[in-house]
């Protein structure tokens, strides 16, 4: 079944809005790197954050007083991708619109303050106002009110290639002709706790640069913000296929399942790939799958310039794949400091003939997952 | 919403087989202990043991037995490592691929609100006091609420691809409503669905900074109720197209017909007082299966017993069945185990149909005036069931319903 996106919505630390987040990256922009730290702990560690004036244009609303970043966000996304499509929600259609929403930390900010008080003060000092938004739920309950959307919410959650999975299962609720869209949203925010399990697990560097596919993998900056994109039966930008996904058991067996995932989805007209490649071990099982199954096509990563957004991160990469394939460009790969068998981007890379590309997500837990966008030139 | 049709329209017509299951919860170790619980309206909710509760006003919860738990735990790579939400996981499907060892799953789809939230509790607790913490690669790396599916997953190479719903209390009903309709569809033919949670203080603490949860007993649909008690397990339902179950000599332990789904938006953690979101949900459901509301022989309420919920379903049942329907509540013998209810309490349903009886709703001494139902008082009873019906409601106003029936060739 061929879905299309009709709208998309890009909050990032680059900024917020589509076209002028593309603007940065062709441009070979990075954001900027903030310090944060944690009263009980000396370790500082440094992320990408969300520039305020990416949610400037976010309108007052009473579900958004007490919520977490994460859900204003969300908000700020999956209402810009609305609104790219001219789509108006009212209670006639709003049935008829479902949301998955994609997630991996969630309201992490709030979940360390409640459980931060019961640590510091016992059970009696917690505060009934964060723990609902604790839930994994709650930043697609807050933008279901906000939207007015009263069918099909899902959450789901996992690791980096959980904004793939999304998709897939949007795909999956499409294939009930009672709906006339799907809304795919992926958001994250950072803090300090974050950083440091990934760091204490070997995956997070100190400080940027973030160096995708080098032989030395030396770790990710983590990142915020949201994407959205609304999916529906026709469109610019086709979703020609989604695989299912798969897991890996150990890291070692990433690169196979990244093949078989590549195999599935290779079509001739796959001309250049979104990789997840952030700077871990799995950019080097990336690499090698791209360059054996498809040896040709042109490789791009906004890794090193947005930084990994983990539940955002997917939806990212979709947005990327959908804009470069719209515009006919795509960015310059910022930080390759290896040499690596793969055609990387570079500065003004054309895009412009590529009837497809493959959107690929190895998550660092375990999920895999991919699609294929198509474009009628 | 649910109505299952195709993009051009056209319904989807795949009938849908529940050909395994298997379950751990307080009630008991798998089909057999639970039925007899269920038989015998067993209380399963004890002093909490896993944490402090002193400071906290619910004392009780249903918790599965650690001694047994793990010591039962299978011979893996590395089992040690693993959260018990994992270990009630493999338990889980273990038991459902000893009724089909031949079922090959293409997607799986799981419940569940917390994941490995204790050991983020560990972790966290660890660095803030300064502790050990020499675990914390294992505690971060199994915290995430996809591992314990992936875990279970591989124990069995299982190699299908997971997708882990996060819908709050609603989780369980959605991740077997979805696998429904993917089956239904017929874009897979087996999906493996269920869900799963495990009892955490940071989720304990949570409902009861709420005063959601109750010192006293869980009394769903009682006049004098005062709130839920929280519980845990993990349930797992194989689903298939009922067509290619038969052609490959597959049991066939019940049908899945019908699913419905709503959101309502009138308040985070309250329902709309109307009843209008799980009302929605019910009706979804009741057409997608196309079946009216008189055809339901039982109804297993998601029944929490805190005030707001239960007028909220109780108007909603009454307004849609009248007062003819059997309706119990089942977390008041094994407390409310959030993102694993729904999929326990559809076993519960499989396990009514196959045994023709109904499942009760203990604690019950008083009707609520506001609430005109039947309800299956304190005991379970014989009963012809045909078509029995599942709620799910939780935070966020996710109301999923799923209808159930009785396989007839």
């Amino acid at each position: 079944m061929s879905l299309a996106i009709a709208g998309m919505g890009w909050i990032t630390p680059l900024g917020g809005g589509v076209d002028a987040v593309w603007e940065r990256l062709l441009q070979g922009d990075e954001a900027h790197a903030e310090k944060i730290t944690e009263k009980f702990d000396d370790q500082a560690y440094t992320v990408f954050r969300v520039p305020d004036s990416a949610l400037a244009s976010l309108a007052p609303h009473p579900r958004l007083r007490r919520a977490s970043l994460i859900s204003r966000f969300a908000a700020a996304a999956g209402l810009a991708a609305l609104e790219e499509a001219g789509v108006k929600l009212d209670p006639r259609n709003a049935e008829r619109v479902a949301l998955v929403f994609a997630i991996s930390n969630g309201g992490v900010i709030y979940t360390k303050r409640f459980y931060r008080d019961i640590v510091e003060s016992g059970a009696q000092s917690a505060s009934p106002l964060f723990f609902p938004e604790t839930v994994f739920n709650a930043p697609a309950s807050h933008l279901a009110a906000i939207l007015g959307i009263t069918g099909a919410t899902y959450t789901l959650v996992g690791d980096g290639a959980v904004g793939l999975l999304a998709i897939r299962m949007a795909e999956d609720l499409m294939a009930n002709g009672a709906l006339d869209y799907c809304l795919v949203v992926g958001a994250e925010e950072v803090d300090w706790l974050l950083c440091d399990a990934y760091h204490k697990w070997r995956l997070l560097r100190l400080e940027p640069p973030v160096e995708p596919f080098n032989e030395v993998a030396r770790g990710m900056i983590l990142s915020e913000g949201a994407g959205a994109v609304l999916l529906a039966r026709e469109g610019l930008i086709k979703i020609e296929s989604t695989h299912a996904g798969g897991y890996y058991r150990k890291r070692d067996e990433a690169e196979d399942v990244l093949k078989r995932i590549l195999c599935d989805l290779i079509e001739a007209e796959s001309g250049f790939v979104i990789a997840s490649a952030n700077g871990t071990f799995i950019d080097e099982a990336e690499c090698r799958a791209i360059s054996q199954v498809i040896p040709g096509a042109i490789v791009y990563t906004a890794k090193p310039a947005l930084g990994e957004s983990v539940g955002a991160g997917g939806l990212w990469q979709v947005i990327v794949g959908g804009q470069a394939l719209r515009q006919g460009e795509l960015p310059p790969l910022l930080h390759v400091t290896s040499k690596i068998p793969l055609r990387i981007s570079a500065s003004g890379s054309a895009a412009a003939t590529a009837r497809g590309a493959i959107v690929l997500s190895c998550g660092l837990n375990q999920q895999i997952a991919g699609l294929c966008l198509g474009v009628d030139r | 919403m649910s109505e299952s049709t195709d993009a051009s329209g056209k319904n989807g017509t795949a009938r849908v087989a529940v050909v395994a299951a298997g379950v751990i919860s307080p009630l008991g170790f798998g089909l057999g202990e639970t039925l007899d619980s269920l038989r015998a309206a067993r209380d399963c909710v004890t002093a909490v043991t896993r944490f402090s509760v002193a400071q906290c006003r619910c004392k009780t919860a249903g918790q599965v037995p650690d001694e047994r738990l793990l010591a039962e735990r299978r011979k893996c790579a590395r089992p040690q490592r693993f959260h018990r939400a994992a270990h009630m996981m493999i338990r889980a499907l273990a038991e459902a691929l000893r009724q089909d060892a031949k079922f090959k799953p293409e997607l799986t789809v799981i419940g569940t609100t917390s994941g490995g939230m204790s050991y983020g509790e560990d972790y966290f607790r660890s660095l803030h006091l300064h502790g050990d913490l020499r675990r914390s690669p294992t505690w971060i790396a199994n915290y995430p609420a996809q591992k314990p599916v992936v875990d279970a997953l591989d124990t069995f190479g299982i190699r299908a691809p997971c997708q882990v719903i996060a819908n709050a209390c609603a989780s369980g009903t959605n991740a077997i409503g979805h696998a429904f309709e993917c089956v239904r569809s017929g874009r897979y033919e087996r999906v493996l669905s269920g869900g799963y949670d495990a009892l955490s203080e940071l989720v304990f603490v949570g409902f009861d900074s709420l005063q959601a949860s109750t010192p006293e007993k869980c009394r769903p649909f009682d006049r004098d109720r005062t709130g839920m008690v929280l519980g845990e397990g993990a349930a797992i339902l194989a689903l298939e197209n009922l067509d290619t179950a038969r052609a490959r000599g597959a049991p066939v332990l019940a049908e899945i017909t019908g699913y419905g789904i709503s959101t309502d938006n009138f308040h985070f953690t309250q329902p709309n007082p109307s009843g209008s979101g799980p009302r929605q949900a019910m009706e979804h459901a009741l057409q997608s299966a196309h079946l009216s509301a008189h055809t339901v022989d039982y109804i297993n309420a998601h029944g929490t017993a805190t005030p707001f919920n239960d007028a909220a379903e109780g108007k909603a049942i009454g307004e849609l069945f009248g007062r003819g329907v059997p309706v119990g509540s089942t977390k008041s013998m094994m407390g409310h185990s959030l993102g694993a209810a729904g999929a326990v309490e559809a076993i519960v349903c499989l396990l009514a149909l196959q045994h023709q009886f109904l499942p009760p709703n203990i604690n019950f001494h008083a009707p609520d005036e506001d609430a005109d139902l039947n309800i299956v008082a304190n005991e379970s009873r014989p009963a012809s069931l045909r078509t029995v019906l599942s709620n799910s409601f939780g935070f966020g106003g996710t109301n999923a319903s799923l209808v159930m029936q009785k396989f007839e060739a």
